[in-house]
């Protein structure tokens, strides 16, 4: 018999055969001294590390820099002002006018947010559910255009921005359409409201497709059955709609909505590479007015910084509440 | 009224023939039950009936009016699913009510209508709960009142009972015939299981392949199978089949047993385990080892192989004290034999006048 060559797996397999070997012998010694529990603490530990090193620690930072004042980013150069910082935002002659506050800059940014957040969410819902209820009918070539929509998710937002740019801009794909079918041009990205809408319009195009996942996901758990039961009563589309799809697929929709709520409030990364915050402060979002504060301008301040991104965290925690109660509701249906 | 009437109808998905052909008359009034193995077509056939899909060629009247090119609501028929296909955020009365509504009906109309399906079928107390607060029996009662309700011209209920246990299904069984005997309005049920389709139906359908292979009352179908794929599907245990060739219009088959046959050449003699007796010492008779002992309590069934290695079943009465690997001698009832053809087609006993 010919001598047997190792195939390609035990090739492969091979350094990871040696590194089991070698964390065996320790692992079975700690067991033995710690037993079960102590293991599972073993297999947990890589995972919480990360979570502790980018997430927890990060987090205890950041409420500590928001009790200091300075503009040094060494802890050890920065003086303790108590809550100093959250004052100084919070201090307002009128709060239903920014130019009255302190820091307005930090008032006109949460009022963009807010306007952003409540025509962004309804868009994106209004958008993802319309495209769900397409790509769950049978059409030609479903297949492709649910991979067509997914497509901007998987699209790093700063290549996002870029490309919108690049068809935005003074001299960009869109004006040179327009002014080969004889329009005038326009400069979208120097407009107030066309520079807003333009922030809209990308962060939906850009997000849609993960809705529209989770609410075509919904729409095919809707057994078609009770559809065949609507239409052996003659039941007309819009009544369908509104009677079984619509409370059937309620659960996915408040999901939706919260996450895209989460999101919209933290939205940074395309809209600072498309408008930059501006036409002026007309696109200015929190994160970005949080970014600029901290690290960007020339009197930065990590305090006051820190002491925003707290007050928008509270925000979101609020909100990841509302989400977890609503997918725990959801799931509590699904058990019965 | 219901008369319903298929010509001719056949069905593709895509290049694969499902349907290949069907021609039936179902009278206003009669309860029709379609049986047939796993993925022969009884629900694409029940579907094609009700609207819900649309055949490839052929036509479909309901009392004499073609409704091929109408929708499902326009031929006014009533399904029952297999699933219920309740809508799970509607109580009972909505349920019961959601169909009525998209035909301006008055409203006391449809509260009489849900009153009286509810009393028929005893779910006036759960007309405020929805159907995950059901049990799977209340959940059927549901699913059938809200075909009542439409008082329709049919009904037409696929594998109705299939999701409930043994015993539920027998009493379910039981009302869906006193319902049937109420109404008077002409239904067709489709199952998989037998003793449903036995007792449940004025004329069965026994389907294979997406064709009819025989249409006839539950008796006729029992008595005088049309084919040996009736004959093996119909009766349990099934048929006992046995080849042999005819000559001079006998058929041999093992132990110097003969049979008349009226034509020569190949042939299948089937003879149903109830009508193999205990064969008198000296006679001719079919020999067996017994292989398998079922002791049922009122009656055992005897599984055993004869020497050339034919399976052979018998049912006797009561209980038996033969054990596996004992010699049993058997002989059949000569009015209650089968005989096939070649083509697997009945041929007609040249003995009896019946
Ligand atoms: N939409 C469809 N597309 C393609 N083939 C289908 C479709 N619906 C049914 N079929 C095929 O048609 C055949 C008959 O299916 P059908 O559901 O009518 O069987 P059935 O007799 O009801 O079976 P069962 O007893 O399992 O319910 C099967 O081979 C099935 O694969
Ligand atoms: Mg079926």
């Amino acid at each position: 018999m010919a001598a047997r060559l190792p195939g390609l797996g035990a090739v492969v397999a091979a350094p990871l055969v040696l590194l089991a070997r070698a964390v065996d012998p320790p692992l079975r010694w700690w067991q033995r001294v710690a037993g079960q529990g102590g293991m599972a603490a073993v297999f947990l530990l890589p995972n919480l590390a990360i979570f502790g090193v980018f997430v927890l620690v990060p987090l205890a930072l950041n409420l500590v820099y928001s009790t200091t004042a300075g503009t040094g980013i060494l802890l050890g150069g920065r003086s303790f002002v108590g809550a100093a910082q959250y004052a100084r935002l919070l201090e307002c002659g009128d709060y239903l006018d920014a130019l009255t506050c302190r820091e307005d800059m930090f008032w006109t940014a949460t009022a963009n947010t807010f306007v952003f957040v409540v025509f962004q969410v309804t868009t994106m819902v209004a958008v993802a559910t319309i495209t769900a209820l397409i790509l769950n009918r049978e059409i030609r070539g479903r297949g492709f255009f649910r991979a067509v929509f997914f497509f901007p998710v998987l699209l790093s937002p700063v290549v996002v921005g870029l490309i919108w740019r690049w068809i935005l801009q003074r001299q960009g794909l869109l004006n040179l359409i327009m002014v080969s079918l004889g329009l005038d041009p326009e400069v979208w990205l120097n407009d107030r409201t066309y520079a807003f809408a333009a922030t809209i319009g990308v962060s939906v195009w850009a997000h849609m497709g993960f809705y529209t996942l989770i609410l075509l996901a919904g729409l095919q758990a809707i057994p078609k059955d009770l559809y065949e039961a609507a239409e052996m009563d003659g039941t007309p589309p819009a009544r369908v709609f509104r009677r079984i799809t619509l409370p059937l697929l309620g659960p996915n929709l408040a999901v939706v909505l919260v996450l895209a709520l989460i999101r919209g409030v933290q939205i940074f990364d395309e809209v600072y590479v498309l408008t930059g915050g501006g036409p002026g402060t007309s696109t200015l979002y929190l994160t970005q007015y949080i970014y600029e504060v901290g690290f960007a301008s020339v009197l930065r301040n990590p305090g006051l910084a820190a002491a925003a991104s707290i007050l928008m965290g509270l925000v979101l925690v609020v909100l990841t509440l509302c989400q977890l109660r609503l997918s725990r509701r959801g799931a509590a249906r699904d058990a019965k | 009224m219901g008369r319903i009437a298929l010509h001719d109808i056949r069905k593709r998905f895509g290049a694969t023939e499902i349907i290949h052909g069907v021609d039936l008359a179902v009278e206003d009034g009669e309860l029709v039950v379609f049986v047939g193995p796993s993925g022969c077509g009884k629900s694409t056939l029940l579907r094609l009936i009700a609207g819900l899909d649309r055949p490839s060629s052929g036509t479909i009247e309901i009392d004499g009016r073609d409704v091929t090119r109408l929708s499902a609501a326009e031929r006014g028929l009533a399904m029952v699913f297999q699933s219920y296909a309740l809508y799970p955020h509607m109580t009972v009365r909505q349920n019961l009510s959601f169909g009525l509504e998209n035909t301006k009906m008055a409203r006391d109309e449809v509260a009489r209508r849900i009153d009286a399906a509810a009393r028929m079928l005893e779910i006036a107390p759960l007309l405020d709960r929805r159907p995950t607060q059901l049990s799977g029996g209340q959940r059927q009662r549901v699913a059938i009142g809200r075909a009542i309700v439409r008082e329709p011209a049919a009904f037409l209920l696929d594998e109705p009972l299939s999701n409930l246990d043994a015993e539920l299904r027998v009493t379910m069984r039981a009302e869906l015939a006193q319902l049937h005997a109420r109404l008077t309005t002409t239904m067709i049920h489709v199952t998989h299981d037998q003793v449903e389709a036995m007792t449940l139906a004025d004329r069965i359908v026994v389907l294979r392949q997406g064709r009819i292979e025989q249409v006839a009352t539950p008796l006729d179908l029992f008595n005088r199978p049309a084919n040996l794929f009736v004959a093996g599907f119909v009766g349990a245990p099934n048929m006992n089949l046995l080849s042999a060739t005819a000559r001079d219009g006998r058929a041999a088959l093992p132990g110097g047993l003969d049979i008349p046959v009226p034509r020569d050449g190949p042939c299948t003699i089937g003879i149903r385990p109830q009508h193999l007796h205990p064969a008198e010492p000296g006679a001719p008779a079919l020999e067996g080892q017994v292989t398998l002992v079922e002791a049922l309590g009122t009656e055992t069934v005897l599984h055993a192989r004869t020497p050339d290695g034919t399976a052979l079943t018998t049912v006797v009465q009561g209980q038996s004290p033969l054990r596996p690997g004992q010699t049993l001698r058997l002989t059949p009832d000569p009015h209650e034999i089968h005989r096939f053809d070649a083509d697997g087609l009945r041929m007609d006993d040249p003995g009896a006048a019946r």
